[in-house]
């Protein structure tokens, strides 16, 4: 019996109608499993990541060429690799999910700066968000801080160093949001 | 991740719309305190305290961090001082009010309840003797709060206590001359007192309450005038009843903002949690007014026909929302009306819109009574008296609570302004339509029988 292979798929492409289509019945027509998949669109670039299992072992430009026949050529970029066991599982930090703002008016090396922060502090980036408004910026930053982080002067510290851009951020906890946002009971928030 | 827009509207809440948890009051039972001598019964108190609510402060400060929410105030609510005073003597009073002074100062918290008396039916010499002790208590105390329950719709009201209770409010007034009666603003007289509620100054710990319990206290009149105001800027046509669900949606955020931090504020403090208490509480800062979500409902005169309605929307849109959001609602529960604590309430006592008459008519249809009322010092006992029997008749017949307190100013006269400072606010004195006329009445005491609405079973 040979044995299942996993591929993970990234895809940009000028967003249209039927590029989910394109992509899925591709791999879906080489029997193939879909086990997860995400996507976003950025100023009208669609992008999508996804994980999928073959019943064997395939060329990764096989993979590539199959989608790319379901669109025009050149249309677009694809990355295909054979998923690692490293990539697998397990939270990268242990630690608290907390909901970071950075408000102000938009300017290079906001972005630069909140990141190299938050790396030097180990704290990951679980998921990011823009909401752009004339000429000022939101940033929305899902993050696990570890465990032990003094959240008082890790706050402090993010408003010191982004003072200069004249931003104003904050970090709060996510089940603020998730309390005045959702409808379960508060009980399930709570470790 | 939460949507973009929702992460943005808690965010523009608890920054720009002063959403806050207005109190985090913890309740703990002093009976097991009792000892045969007083020196020893202060001494059991203010360990039992110490032991119970001393990390307290510290707690809420962390929540605050972590949340980004404020904790306004952090409370206590003690089980019925007079439970305390039985068989004991009146300087007895003094000094457990002391200590309850004390232990509430060394954990941090600026008021403390319970220094209370449950006389709906009847009273112990006990009790008696807390009302009498109040003058002396409320004016050697800065952090003892006081209550009397003076009737419910189970028992009616007990008259006597009322006129008793009175004559102590005119008596602690005079003994807090030098700062306007101040004194006066730290008892509050009920019907149908709730057992957990967290506000001050009528917090106390309930017979059917836990050992230690966390309750929370929810506000938010900003967050709620101001989802008003952004509804008509988007439809400037929208309806009553959709003014009424808007309201009943930020209630629901608001409450669920308060039962998290009750739940963590008791989780970490290994203490059972009680109830979220979904009152819209105003304070005198401006943005954080129930007043202002009236004028945003379109009462551009509070106190002018159809005030008594918006209320009662107001009122009944926050208890749906709230009740939706938790199952652990409790306390008062509505909105509240201390006149001197919300500036656009007290301005419109001030320039006459609002009268007392007018203020008693909108406690029929919210969740307290006439608060925070500066009147003349030279009222008689028999017109306070009558007040309270108003309001109660109001709670008493209509199953809910009400309260009285008013605050008579030693030397002060219709139209002079007192300002008490901070949360207490500022006001101007005012009188009723009909000063007297009811002594008669009110002097007979006795009790008015429990009503028709008493015989539920």
């Amino acid at each position: 019996m040979t044995e299942k292979a996993k591929y993970v798929v990234s895809v940009m492409v000028s967003d249209r109608p039927g590029i989910m289509r394109g992509i899925t019945s591709a791999i879906t027509d080489m029997g193939a499993n879909i086990d997860d998949i995400s996507q976003t669109v950025v100023e009208g670039y669609f992008s999508v990541i996804l994980t999928a299992t073959f019943d064997s072992e395939c060329e990764p430009k096989a993979i590539e060429a199959a989608i790319e026949s379901n669109f025009g050529v050149g249309e677009l970029s694809i990355i295909v690799q054979a998923c690692s066991e490293m990539a697998k599982p397990a939270p990268v930090v242990d630690g608290e999910v907390y909901m970071m703002i950075v408000v102000g008016d938009d300017k290079p090396g906001i972005l630069k700066k909140t990141t190299g922060f938050l790396a030097d502090r180990s704290i990951n980036i679980e998921d990011w968000a823009s909401c752009f408004d004339g000429g000022s910026v939101s940033y929305i930053g899902k993050i696990t801080v570890p465990r032990g982080v003094d959240v008082r002067q890790l706050q402090i510290d993010l408003k010191r160093e982004l003072i200069d851009l004249g931003m104003n951020a904050s970090i709060r906890h996510e089940n603020i949001f998730r309390a005045t946002n959702e409808v379960g009971p508060i009980k399930s928030l709570l470790r | 991740m939460i949507g973009k827009s929702e992460v943005m509207t808690t965010l523009r809440m608890m920054q720009e719309e002063n959403l806050d948890v207005r109190t985090v009051t913890m309740g703990i039972n002093l009976n097991d305190c009792r000892r045969d001598d007083i020196a020893e019964t202060a001494r059991a108190i203010k360990e039992k305290i110490a032991q119970r609510c001393g990390r307290l402060v510290a707690v809420c400060d962390d929540l605050n961090v972590e949340y980004g929410l404020q904790i306004v105030n952090k409370r206590l609510a003690v089980s019925p001082v007079s439970i305390l005073l039985e068989g004991r003597q009146k300087e007895d009073a003094l000094e457990i009010a002391k200590a309850l002074d004390s232990a509430a100062e060394s954990v941090g918290i600026d008021l403390i309840g319970g220094f209370s008396a449950l006389v709906h039916k009847g009273m112990t010499p006990a009790e008696r003797m807390l009302i009498e002790s109040l003058p002396e208590v409320l004016s050697s105390t800065q952090r003892v709060c006081a209550s009397v329950n003076v009737g419910t719709t189970k028992a009616g009201m007990n008259v006597d206590a009322i006129n008793l209770v009175s004559k102590a409010i005119l008596d602690i007034a005079e003994a807090t001359s030098d700062n306007s009666g101040f004194g006066a603003a730290k008892i509050v007289v009920f019907a149908n007192i709730p057992e957990d509620s967290p506000f001050m100054a009528g917090a106390y710990l309930g017979a059917g309450e836990p050992e230690c319990v966390i309750n929370v206290g929810v506000s938010g009149p900003g967050v709620v005038a101001r989802a008003v105001e952004r509804l008509k800027l988007e439809n400037p046509d929208c309806t009553l009843d959709d003014i009424a669900e808007e309201v009943k949606h930020t209630a629901f955020r608001v409450t669920r903002a308060g039962e998290l931090i009750g739940r963590e504020v008791a989780k970490r403090l290994s203490v059972v949690f009680g109830v979220v208490d979904l009152s819209l509480a105003p304070t005198p800062r401006v943005g954080d007014s129930v007043g202002e979500i009236y004028q945003a409902m379109g009462i551009k005169r509070l106190g002018a026909p159809g005030t008594t309605a918006a209320v009662a929307l107001l009122n009944d849109a926050v208890k749906k929302g709230g009740a939706f959001a938790s199952s652990s609602v409790g306390g008062l529960s509505g909105a509240f009306i201390p006149v001197m604590e919300d500036h656009a309430l007290s301005a419109a006592v001030e320039n006459g819109d609002l009268t007392i008459e007018k203020l008693e008519a909108m406690t029929a249809v919210c969740s307290v009574g006439l608060d925070m009322i500066l009147m003349p010092g030279d009222i008689r006992p028999e017109l306070i008296s009558g007040i309270i029997m108003d309001e109660a008749a109001i709670g008493i017949i209509n199953r809910k609570t009400t309260a009285v307190r008013i605050i008579p100013v030693p030397g002060g006269k219709v139209g002079d302004k007192v300002d008490f400072g901070g949360l207490f606010g500022s006001g101007t004195i005012v009188q009723v339509n009909c000063p007297g006329g009811a002594e008669e009445f009110v002097r007979r005491g006795g009790r008015i029988p429990a009503p028709l609405q008493s015989l539920g079973n």
